[in-house]
């Protein structure tokens, strides 16, 4: 979006308070979904949940068109429509909630900071590993991003986006990285947010912030999905600060309300 | 470990050892950690457009990017790293991401998309190191690299456009060196005393921008504004990289000390002969009672003026 449109847009948002039927959309769960979308849809539904505002979520085939970025996943709120979270976390603010404003400067500095590294590493990482490892790509990745279209059009969109995907891999210069580069930059990045972590029950000790809501989505998914073999999440599981942080937040947010399950 | 490392990167230009961020990183890094390292400039490189420069060449072989490099010389014992406690080790990485996804766009575009910038500064520097009739071809090719880059990073599908992203990364990058600035504080680098890894890398990334003369010039100018990011530049420029990138230039601290305290002297030097200047006229009787000379001369002219009349 332009300046002038987002400076337009927050304005319009700040008028109004956030109605009840507030609706979140991604893709298919249980056939289409992948990791990555998975783990920034959950980010979103985490953090609405801490400030406490109610959301609906569905399921949508064509979510990833529908989205004004391409990317899943987008709210629908009064006749806006917002995508990612940092635009999410952005328009709440404009409407009077936020989970940040008690930080000082300092310590908005390293949220941001460390909300760049999980997008940075973690996020790259899945997404290297959904559609650069073949063996991924090639028996989960593939299937679920084509399962809702008839052939060839399944082949077709799954090819097309693999082959965007590996021409963004190359531009960062992750395109010669090999599995095992990539599996130890991951655990490189659970190391360093499980030493932030340390022994607080959040990031910014007694309040979550966007940034548990972001690490909780990923390390969330990153457990909890099957896939083609379990390295990735046994880096996450040597660390058992993230784990209990990742149960904590399910229990408290999730269970506690009512809400049973999570994908 | 004596083992002779040697360093192939970009060459320097504007007071800079070299103009290129990921080489400055590695040189800076290496100087903080006492590394022995002996740096070749390299002008005719097919490897440029790829992103292999800067280029370890060590006896085993040869190590490619910035972050693997640093990798290698932690191994061989070569850390500025030792005093940090584990929260900042995490708190470098975390900072790192975010040079590289907020400030990254915005300098590669100053230097190779900005057309002014490009055509007047940045291509006839890189054409002028490299042959003929290489140098008709590479400027070119890093440039759409850093366009792709920074498209494909940025960039909104369906609508893959240079304009529409130009606003957002420059109002990122500006956010960024805020954030920067008041993490950094007053303190003299990012860890307390002594210059770590994330020094090296905000040293890195700042330096060609603050000091690389371009015509449109407005990140450079919000840069400006932030001077204890300037002053960070600045001494690290000052210590570390005194007797310019080729030779191995003594540790940083006790170049600072050692000017300090010639600084010292030097004003107790000039408060003392003005002293003497002062008492010297009032005795004179030929002179008329005037002002204090001091007033009228510069410092400079001054003391020179006394040693002359001092010295035997």
């Amino acid at each position: 979006m332009s300046l002038v449109a987002e400076a337009f847009v927050s304005q319009i948002a700040a008028t109004e308070p956030w109605p009840e039927n507030a609706t979140l959309y991604q893709q298919l769960r249980g056939e289409q979904i992948l990791l990555s979308d998975n783990a920034a849809s959950l980010a979103v539904q985490a953090f609405l949940q801490m400030c406490n505002l109610p959301v609906k979520v569905v399921c949508r085939a064509n979510a990833e068109y529908m989205s004004p970025s391409g990317k899943v996943p987008f709210i629908h709120v009064g006749n806006q429509v917002v995508s990612e979270l940092g635009p999410i976390v952005q328009f709440v603010k404009a409407k009077g909630h936020s989970l940040s404003d008690g930080l000082d400067e300092v310590q908005k500095a390293e949220m941001k900071a460390y909300m760049e590294l999980v997008n940075n590493m973690l996020l790259t990482a899945e997404l290297y590993l959904q559609w650069c490892d073949e063996a991924t790509a090639g028996e989960i990745t593939h299937a679920r991003y084509g399962s809702p279209y008839p052939w060839p059009l399944n082949h077709i969109l799954a090819y097309q986006k693999q082959w965007e995907v590996k021409r963004k891999m190359k531009a960062i210069g992750w395109g010669n990285k090999t599995l095992d580069q990539v599996l130890e930059d991951v655990d490189q990045c659970c190391q360093a947010l499980s030493q932030r972590l340390g022994t607080q029950p959040y990031f910014f000790n007694k309040q979550p912030t966007e940034l548990d809501a972001l690490v909780f989505g990923h390390l969330y998914t990153i457990l909890t999905t099957q896939l083609t073999s379990d390295e990735l999440s046994e880096k996450v599981k040597n660390y058992s600060n993230l784990l209990a942080f990742c149960r904590r937040i399910e229990q408290h947010y999730f269970e506690d309300r009512g809400k049973g399950r999570l994908s | 470990m004596a083992a002779p490392l040697e360093l192939s990167c970009w060459g320097g230009g504007w007071g800079l050892p070299s103009v290129h961020s990921e080489s400055l990183v590695v040189m800076a890094y290496a100087k903080f950690s006492g590394a022995p390292l002996k740096v070749n400039v390299i002008d005719n490189t097919w490897r440029g457009p790829r992103g292999d420069v800067p280029i370890l060449t060590t006896e085993d072989g040869i190590v490619s990017q910035p972050a693997k490099i640093l990798n290698f010389l932690r191994k061989q014992k070569y850390n500025a790293d030792c005093e940090l406690s584990a929260k900042q080790g995490a708190d470098t990485l975390a900072y790192i991401a975010l040079l590289e996804e907020k400030l990254l766009p915005a300098v590669l575009h100053t230097f190779w998309v900005e057309n002014d910038n490009y055509f007047t500064v940045t291509k006839p520097w890189f054409a002028s190191r490299i042959p003929f009739p290489l140098s008709l071809i590479l400027p070119g090719r890093m440039s759409r690299g850093a366009l792709n880059r920074i498209l494909l990073t940025r960039g909104e599908p369906p609508l893959y456009h240079i304009q529409e992203v130009e606003a957002q990364i420059y109002r990122d990058a500006k956010e960024c060196l805020n954030l920067l600035s008041n993490r950094l504080g007053t303190s003299q680098f990012f860890f307390g005393d002594t210059p770590s890894t994330l020094d090296a890398y905000v040293f890195g990334f700042l330096a060609p921008l603050y000091k690389v003369r371009f015509p449109k010039v407005h990140l450079q100018e919000h840069l400006k504004q932030l001077s204890n990011l300037c002053r960070l530049c600045d001494d690290i420029l000052g210590s570390y990289f005194r007797h310019g990138p080729m030779g191995i230039s003594p540790a940083g601290p006790e170049m600072i000390d050692v000017n300090l305290r010639k600084l010292t002297q030097l004003v107790n030097k000039e408060s003392n002969l003005i002293e003497k200047m002062d008492d010297n006229l009032r005795q004179s009787p030929q002179l008329l009672p005037r002002k204090l000379p001091t007033l009228k001369l510069t410092p400079a002219e001054e003391e020179n003026n006394s040693l002359q009349r001092l010295s035997p």
